[in-house]
Formats: C-alpha cells, structure tokens, sequence
C-alpha cells in the first residue's frame, strides 16, 4: 500500500509543479502583533490561490478532497509576517460535541533550512517543520475561556464530580491539582486538555510526531461568513528556537485545511501536496 | 501490511503491523449463563475510573441485553452491517474478510463513527425479549423466547484495532500484560480509536479533549489482583487471569483451560479479526443463529461440552472458584471435593468444596420456639 502511495505522490508533484503559486509578502505599515481582518491592511497584497489535495500519504485519509483550494494573502512588517487563508465551507463547525470535529487550517515553514525544506509532509527526523496550527475550538478557547461540560451540553445534570463538594469548608487541603487526577489528560498535562491561546506552534518531524510549543508567541482570529471562513495567523519573522524569516529572502510555505463538519481531523486534512515559493519583499 | 496469526479464526490474516505477542496476556472469562446484569461491575469501574468531568457518559464496563441492547447504539449491528455478509463454514479457517481486510485503501478498519446520541443510552432494551410472555406461557427448550447478559470490558486486544487507526501513535499495547492503552500525555483527540475500535471500548472525553479507554485496571494487575470489575461480580460469573495462544497452552491454567482445553469460553465478533481477549461461556438457551452470529461456528459444540459439566468435576471445580479470590489465578487443582487456586509463585490462593455441605433441619427450631423458612 506504501508503495502505492507513493507512487501516487510522485505522480501527483510532477502535475503540481507546473502550477505552482509563488507568495509575495508586500511590506506594510501597521500592526500585525494583532490579527486584524482589516482591508487596509491587505489591501497592497496579491491573493494567490493555492490547490489543496486529500492528504494522500498516512492513513486514515479523507476519501476525497474537501478542500479544494485556499486563497491566501501575505503581508510583513519587518517584525511580523501575517497570512490571510480563506477556503470555503458551507459548515461552520467548532466540535466540542462526542463525535464532533472543528474547522482549522495550518500554514508550515521549514526549519534549518529556508532554501531546501524538508518533506512537505510535515518533515523528517532531524529536519523538523514549524507549524502554526488554528482551530475554530482553539478560538473559543480564547475568546470565552476553556469550556466546561456545562457548556458543552447544558442540559446535562451530574450529581457530582470527585471532590467538589458544596460545603468546602470542612475539608482544607482540597486543590485543583488534586481535583485533576480525576481528569486524566490534564492529570498527564496533555496541552490538548488545557485553554488555547487560539493557535497552536507545532515542531513536527513527520507525520504523528508533532508537538506543541509552550510559549505560543503567534496570534490568529478566523471569521466565518456563510460561504466559508477568514482566518488571519500572523507570526513573528523570527522565533527563537523555530523557524526564522528574512526581509528581502525567499523561503517555503505549506498549508492544510480541516472541515470539521466532513469528519476531518488530524491526518484526514486538505494538504498541499508541495512547497509553496513565499518572497518576503524588501 | 504485515502477516500476522490469528488463531481464533484459524488462519493468517493482514494487520499494519508485525505479530508480536506479550510476555503475558491479560484475559476475562464470563459465564454469560449467570450474568444478573445488577451492574455492579459497571459501578465498580465508574467509582474507580470514570467519575470525572467529560466522563459522564462513559462506562468502560458495561453489561448490555442481548439482542436489544447495545452500548454505544447498535455498535455490533452497524460494524457487521459495513462489513457486510460473510461465510465461515465450520471445520474450516474464516472465509470472509476481517475488519482490516475489508477497509478501503484510505481506511485502516472498516467502522462506524458514532455520534454522541449514540451513547446517550447505556442500558437501552434492557430485559427486552425478544417476544411477549403472555400469561399462563412456559417456556420450552431452546427457549422461543430469549434474551441474555452481555457484559463487557476493552478486550485488549492481541491486534488492536484503536492501535491500528492512531496516526500519532499514541495507544501501545504493554510488554509485561498484553493491556492496549492510550498515553494520555500524547493523546490529540482525533478519536481515530474511537472510530475504529468495532466494540466501541475506546471513548473520547470531551473535557481533557483526549480519547480514553478501560485500562484493564493495571495499577491490581501489577499488584496481582484482578480488575475492580472482576472483583465485585455479585454474579461470580468472571474470571481475570494471562491467556496463552494455543499452542502455548497450559492445562492447569484457568484462562487457557476454559478457552484452549475444554474450549467451552469463546471470543466475541472473532470474525472482526482483532483477536479479542474477553472469552464467553455462551447462554445455553439463547437462539443459536444469533449466537454462531456472534461467537462464531463452534458455539454449539460449547454449549453441548457445558451442558455436560455435571459429569466433569474439574470444570466444576475451576468455576467454582471464579469470583472466590482477589487475586489473579495462574494455576488451579482440583480432586473429588475441593478446588484450589494458586499465584504465580505457586502459592495458594483461594480453595473452595465443589458442593456446599447440604444441612437439613427440622421445620421448628425448638430452641427460640419458631418456625424456620427458608429465607437465607
Ligand atoms: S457484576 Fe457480574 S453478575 Fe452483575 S452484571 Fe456485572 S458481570 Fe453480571
Ligand atoms: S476492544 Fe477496542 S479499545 Fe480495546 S484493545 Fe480492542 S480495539 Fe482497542
Ligand atoms: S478492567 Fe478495570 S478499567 Fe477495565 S472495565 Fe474493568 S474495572 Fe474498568
């Protein structure tokens, strides 16, 4: 099947190549440490549409691509470097739900070497791949705190939880800490269990191997409109220990696009099958 | 795809990846013919697992009535009905294809995706039968009408199929017991277990936002003891103890006994080709068609080897001694009159006569000047 697979990719870059969009980041005057969908920003950028295919290398893959293109927009101010990605999708979806899934989209920069990336799939071992990762979840996240079962499903009524009581008051000693063993995932620290600060910075060095960054520094807000969603990630050009962009240099970009409201999630995602030129103008 | 063996449908069968076999297998043995379904064992798992946030619904045991209910909804219905018909003729390895078989090349089950309604009922049909029992009615052998007992607990897989599904590779099967579970530090929530597992035993919490599943109580099983579920049967219908595959099999090992020797516990679905780890002692009076549906082809030789125990004391013996200890059985021994269990070192652990002593007494108990009933 591997073998197949690969074939399948070989075949599908070299169609690829020949219509390959090359990005260019005009520099703007303008804060990009916010994300803002404001015109006047974006309004000196060329939008390039960038094709998307079903992931096509590690199962589960979606059956077919639900995502076709993305349009994308890219502006710097010597500091920051913002992309504005916009795909369409009928279907807004925010999961939070069992058997619920969120919209998201990602955009990746390779690492070590801005000239001769690693596997646009996300990388390899020893030649890792930065990821800035959004999700409509992660923006809830953000905007209205980490969501609680409540929230999720209000008509739910447990009795109780472990170690909630009403009268606290007899009981001394009682922390969240000791609370959370009930909650395994925040219990082990899994960042997935905790409050988003809306994006994700993923290192990845193939596929299953990424891990979250701690201090996020990026920021991103997506908009939906009835045919699809907005979502500006703007980034510093440089990050300390991950990808570092140059004014006046060339590099590569790569995106991915979830729908969540079509099962996607995870490795079932619309890929760019290879790097995209992004010029960062002087 | 790898090659791997799968005894319980007695030939090769394809998996991701290579056979490999732990050191030990943790296995359950039920005797669905005692099954009470009073649920204890789902309570004993929720007050020990599952009482947090987010796992409101879930109930890594659960005791559902067979054939109406099911936990998630209709999960064996609508994983049989994607993989659609199938033959496997008596006598002979299984004919159809097994769940990995059968998936698309994008896939790496065939599976359902339930949705959060689907979960909503854990004891939906419980004690429906399968027809009305109208009044002055009795029943006869097989009975007409019918229902049973199906408890249930992960399965651990000896091919995992939630194993199979995770692309970040974040559920692993242990060396030391054979007990499948999923790192809850590397967890992303992509649910991809809880789509493939065919028995619906993976769970996503919707408060951590990582996936969950029984974990076979490994904090006992490394202390010796058998799960919580196992623990607390009122029924005393379970047994916990290390499965060997056939050709490895012990006849003084309780697990391997039932499943290898006197072959009267049966895997679940084993046509899914998962080689599951939980073994049924089927219901005598259940209708056969459904049962080979279930437990496979030589489900009517089972039943037939239990309903002749009466003549086979060391069967008797070894059941028993289910539910009489804590701890986890490696060897049993049985003479004319009393069973024993022993751990790993060989030391016993519980004994048990094969018949209670029978006392009678008179009706009037002179001493107190009443009338005894028999009200225990
Ligand atoms: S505790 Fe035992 S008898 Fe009761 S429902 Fe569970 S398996 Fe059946
Ligand atoms: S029963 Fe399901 S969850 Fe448990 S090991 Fe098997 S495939 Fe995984
Ligand atoms: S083995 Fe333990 S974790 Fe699994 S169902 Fe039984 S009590 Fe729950």
């Amino acid at each position: 099947m591997k073998f197949l697979d690969r074939k399948l990719v070989i075949g599908l870059s070299v169609f690829y190549s020949l219509n390959v969009t090359a990005i260019v980041a005009p520099s703007v005057k303008g804060d990009l440490s916010k994300p803002s969908l404001d015109e006047t920003i974006w309004a000196t950028a060329k939008e390039e549409t960038v094709t998307l295919m079903a992931q096509p290398m590690a199962i589960p893959r979606p059956a077919e691509t639900a995502t076709a293109q993305v349009k994308v927009k890219a502006v710097h101010n010597d500091s920051w470097i913002a992309f504005r990605l916009s795909w369409e999708d009928k279907e807004k979806s925010e999961a939070g739900k069992l058997g619920e899934f969120s919209d998201a989209v990602a955009v990746q920069f390779p690492v070590k070497d801005n000239k001769s990336p690693p596997p646009v799939f996300m990388g390899m071992k020893d030649n890792p791949v930065h990821i800035f990762h959004w999700r409509a979840q992660y923006q809830i996240d953000k905007e209205k705190g980490k969501r609680e079962m409540k929230d999720i499903y209000p008509n739910m009524n447990p009795d109780m939880y472990p170690m909630e009581f009403k009268d606290e008051g007899h009981l001394t000693g009682l922390t969240d800490e000791k609370r959370e063993i009930f909650s395994h995932g925040r219990a082990a620290g899994n960042p997935q269990s905790y409050a988003k600060a809306g994006v994700d910075e993923i290192f990845a060095e193939g596929f299953g191997t990424s891990s979250v960054i701690k201090n996020v520094e990026a920021v991103a807000h997506g908009e939906w409109q009835k045919s699809g969603w907005t979502v500006v990630i703007s980034r510093p050009l440089v990050r300390e220990e991950g990808s570092h962009l140059k004014v006046g240099e060339d590099t590569f970009v790569g995106f991915a696009v979830w729908q969540g409201g079509k099962d996607e999630v995870g490795s079932r995602k619309s890929v760019t099958m290879q790097w995209t030129p992004l010029s960062i103008a002087k | 795809m790898a090659k791997v063996k799968n005894w319980q449908i007695n030939r090769e069968m394809e998996y991701p990846y290579e056979e490999h076999r732990p050191k030990k297998q943790w296995a359950i043995v039920f005797d669905l013919n005692k099954c009470i379904a009073c649920q204890t064992c789902s309570i004993a798992c929720k007050t020990t697992w599952t009482s947090g946030k987010g796992q409101e619904y879930m109930f890594w045991n659960n005791v559902e009535t067979k054939p109406y209910g099911s936990y998630p909804l209709a999960y064996d219905l609508r994983v049989l009905e994607q993989l659609g018909a199938q033959e496997w003729e008596k006598q002979k390895p299984y004919q159809g294809k097994t769940i990995f078989e059968a998936a698309p090349p994008n896939e790496r089950v065939v599976h359902f995706h339930p949705k959060d309604e689907d979960w909503m009922y854990p004891n939906i049909g419980e004690d429906d039968c399968t027809k009305n029992v109208p009044a002055g009615d009795h029943l006869e052998l097989p009975h007409d009408k019918w229902f049973f007992y199906l408890p249930r607990t992960c399965a651990h897989c000896t091919y995992p199929a939630c194993l199979s599904a995770c692309p970040r590779k974040a559920i692993y099967k242990r060396e030391e017991d054979g007990i499948v579970l999923i790192d809850q530090s590397r967890c992303k929530g992509y649910g991809e277990c809880v789509r493939a597992c065919p028995y619906k035993k993976s769970m996503y919490n919707p408060y951590t936002r990582v996936s969950e599943k029984c974990v076979g109580c490994y904090p006992a099983v490394e202390q010796g003891k058998q799960p919580m579920c196992v623990q607390n049967c009122i029924g005393k219908i379970r047994v916990m103890g290390f499965i060997n595959p056939p050709w490895k099999a012990r006849e003084d090992n309780p697990i391997d006994y039932l499943v290898h020797k006197k072959q009267i516990a049966l895997p679940y679905y084993p046509q899914l080709g998962l080689e599951p780890n939980i073994y049924y002692v089927p219901p005598i009076h259940a209708d056969r068609k459904y049962l080979r549906q279930m437990f496979g082809p030589h489900v009517d030789d089972a039943i037939e080897r239990y309903k002749k125990l009466k003549e086979d004391t060391k069967t008797q013996g070894l059941l028993v001694l289910m539910g009489g200890t804590d701890k986890i059985m490696h060897s049993f021994k049985v003479n004319d009159r009393t069973a024993f269990g022993y751990d790993e070192k060989g030391e016993e652990v519980v004994s048990s006569p094969l018949v209670e002593p029978l006392i009678e007494r008179p009706a009037f108990d002179t001493k107190v000047g009443a009338i005894r009933n028999n009200t225990p």
